[in-house]
């Protein structure tokens, strides 16, 4: 590729970039459901979710118990991957125990 | 391995000396067993930078801990705690080197890929279908326009256009990862609001798009 292709290339992935995507509107509307008032923020999720994810491990209903920490879970990604991670950690690790 | 109680942990960490040194040896013992769960679901075991990041990431949770010791509050087994922290500390970096490679591939090895299909362009869609969809996908982006704020509609490109992390794009927009998700979650509720008052419901307009 030479230095005008380039240039173009970063000029047009600049632009796609500054634009909502169909793709982007239709998910933003995907999660809308789910949304409730009350929330709570990441920290709180992040201070809990060690709790959340031990009531589940021993089967304690841990959405009943901690209902808004389950919300924030399903509205945000990059938690939800943090809670799957500490989950397989904390059910294997305890399953090479047994 | 002593088993320890929460209690015991703090106190053996809590000071220098030989009480804290085994602690954390075996604080290492157990994060090195549990952390190679959690990356294999991003990284191969057999690639070689695993291991070097299983020790990163060991290393940096080990100080994490010490430095946070007295934020801990007792809600789950210590170790938990630990694993948490850790997971935290892996998964920042692999968003980051994820984003990163996903970026410059975007620019290096798609060059010459046509652009995607765009959701209208469904080429088995009656012309009814995708000129319903063109219209409501317009009343949505208008809607969108009106009542997202400047700074709203930036998060909204950094994570969903660009996907960017939250971490990365909080960074950008000079914020933390909590305010960010905050200003996400009022971007939704304004625009649930405004749909509601408009009449549209979202999962009518999702299946204005599932179906032919």
């Amino acid at each position: 590729m030479n230095l005008r292709a380039i240039i173009q290339k970063i000029r047009s992935n600049f632009n796609h970039h500054e634009e909502l995507l169909n793709q982007t509107v239709l998910g933003f509307l995907r999660v809308l459901e789910s949304v409730r008032e009350e929330e709570v923020p990441c920290d709180e999720v992040y201070t809990k979710i060690d709790e959340y994810v031990e009531r589940e491990v021993d089967k304690k209903d841990a959405a009943k118990l901690m209902p808004l920490v389950r919300e924030h879970l399903d509205l945000c990604p990059e938690c939800c991957e943090e809670y799957e991670d500490l989950l397989d950690i904390l059910e294997k690790t305890s399953k090479d125990q047994k | 391995m002593p088993t320890r109680t929460n209690e015991a942990w703090i106190s053996d960490l809590g000071t220098p000396g030989p009480a804290r040194e085994a602690a954390l040896e075996d604080l290492r013992v157990i994060i090195q067993k549990g952390l190679p769960y959690a990356l294999s679901r991003w990284l191969s075991p057999d690639q070689p930078q695993f291991n070097s990041l299983v020790e990163e990431v060991t290393q940096e949770t080990l100080l994490r801990v010490l430095d946070q010791l007295g934020t801990f509050e007792g809600r789950s087994q210590f170790t938990t705690w630990v694993h948490k922290i850790a997971v935290r500390i892996a998964l920042t970096e692999l968003r980051r080197k994820r984003w990163r490679d996903s970026s410059l591939d975007e620019l290096t090895e798609n060059e010459d890929l046509p652009p995607p299909p765009g959701l209208l362009a469904d080429s088995q869609a009656s012309p009814e279908t995708s000129a319903e969809r063109a219209d409501m996908l317009a009343r949505v982006r208008r809607i969108i326009e009106e009542e997202l704020t400047d700074r709203q509609r930036q998060a909204l490109i950094l994570l969903g256009v660009q996907d960017m992390p939250m971490e990365d794009a909080a960074r950008k927009l000079k914020t933390n990862r909590n305010a960010l998700y905050k200003l996400l979650h009022d971007a939704r509720l304004r625009l649930k609001r405004r749909l509601s008052a408009e009449d549209i419901s979202p999962n009518e307009v999702l299946t204005l798009f599932e179906h032919k």
